[in-house]
């Protein structure tokens, strides 16, 4: 008799998503007492921490080092088979970032610097075909918003 | 535990890239009928529902109007295509993106009809969906930060930690919002009360696979025996 009523109140769309948000809350609550254990085997190789910065390297703490077209910067791919040409365009920097750069020694920490070069190769090289899904994702919601925006779906006063 | 276990015969990779998609007996036989479904929705037609009045000959006829049709066809379409997609992958971040287009174009599915009860349903739905976009992708984030890669093909060789568990729980729990199964199933119901039945079916077809395929992955990340 009780199971049964938990069902039919289930069966009320405007209660679903309370129950939803419920069920995410202890999940979240509870996952303040799972251990933490990261992995620290795979991650980005970095310089030690301010090693950069004693250097007075302008581009500190983001210089990845290499020439463009010419020798590959430090990156690391989960399977650099098949991407040969990792790394060759890290360190292109546009003219004003070289222009910045030789004027001051916080080009690296500034809001127009860009980590690396202006091209962030773990994104758009070796992973771009993520790039693609989360904009069609985009897409497809603009899709779906300008449709019902424009065809005005929910005409309350008519029906 | 490996791939040949749960899924048969490995039959290949296609790389993208660190983005490697993979073929086993079980996962090809899924994208396959995934695609020939989507094309199938593609050429279909459209029924029309009557609703009779008891005691009168009042019968209201419901029809999906042309542009409704269309916007419809095309997002039945894009759903197939992501359902495919979703089959084959073997990243897991890819996944979570592909089970995130699936539930927008769920939504726009219906969004394009226009009847009261089942545009409320679809609302509560869209709610759900945009909730779970969370325990999805930090699902996702924590088996990255706990394991150090994505790539299922990859994971399978990483020993099991709690935190992965964890953050395969959350990755359930957004798959299960993201397609509303049970207990949640409610909104979902209330959405199939309306005519254009191929494009109702994609919506229950790709949240089957989808849950399938979830499972699997579970499988692959925890390694239960």
């Amino acid at each position: 008799m009780r199971l049964g009523r938990i069902w039919n109140k289930l069966a009320t769309p405007k209660r679903i998503p309370r129950v939803f948000s419920v069920i995410l809350a202890i999940v979240l609550l509870a996952g303040f007492i799972v251990p933490l254990t990261y992995n620290d085997q795979q991650l980005y190789p970095r310089p030690a921490p301010q090693l950069q910065i004693s250097e007075q390297d302008p581009l500190a703490p983001y210089d990845r080092g290499g020439v463009p077209l010419k020798e590959p910067g430090i990156v690391k791919a989960q399977y650099p088979q098949y991407a040969p040409m990792e790394g060759m365009v890290t360190g292109y920097l546009s003219p004003i970032a070289i222009l910045v750069g030789n004027t001051t020694l916080y080009f690296g920490t500034s809001i127009y610097s860009s980590p690396g070069g202006l091209i962030d190769e773990i994104l758009y090289y070796s992973r771009g075909f993520d790039t693609v899904l989360e904009s069609t994702i985009l897409m497809m919601a603009f899709v779906i918003a300008s449709w019902v925006a424009l065809h005005f779906t929910m005409r309350r006063r008519e029906d | 535990m490996d791939f040949t276990t749960l899924g048969g015969q490995f039959l290949g990779t296609i790389p993208l890239g660190d983005i490697v998609l993979y073929f086993t007996t079980f996962n090809l036989f899924m994208f396959v009928s995934a695609l020939v479904f989507t094309a199938i929705i593609a050429m279909s037609k459209t029924e029309s529902q009557i609703e009779a009045d008891f005691g009168t000959l009042k019968d209201k006829e419901k029809k999906v109007s042309k542009a409704e049709f269309k916007i419809r066809r095309f997002l039945a379409i894009i759903c197939g295509l992501a359902t495919a997609g979703a089959m084959i992958t073997g990243d897991v971040f890819d996944y979570t993106l592909f089970v995130a287009l699936i539930g927008i174009v769920n939504i726009g599915i219906v969004a394009a009809v226009k009847e009261i009860d089942v545009l409320e349903a679809a609302f509560q739905y869209g709610i759900i969906a945009m909730i779970a976009s969370l325990p999805l992708f930090a699902g996702a984030a924590f088996i990255l930060a706990s394991s150090g890669t994505i790539s299922l093909l990859e994971i399978i060789n990483i020993p099991t930690t709690t935190m992965m568990f964890f953050g395969s729980i959350l990755l359930f729990i957004g798959v299960a919002g993201e397609t509303g199964v049970a207990p949640f199933f409610a909104t979902k119901a209330e959405l199939f009360r309306t005519a254009g039945s191929p494009f109702l079916v994609i919506i229950h077809l790709s949240s089957l696979l989808i849950i399938v395929r979830t499972i699997e992955i579970l499988l692959i990340i925890n390694k239960p025996f």
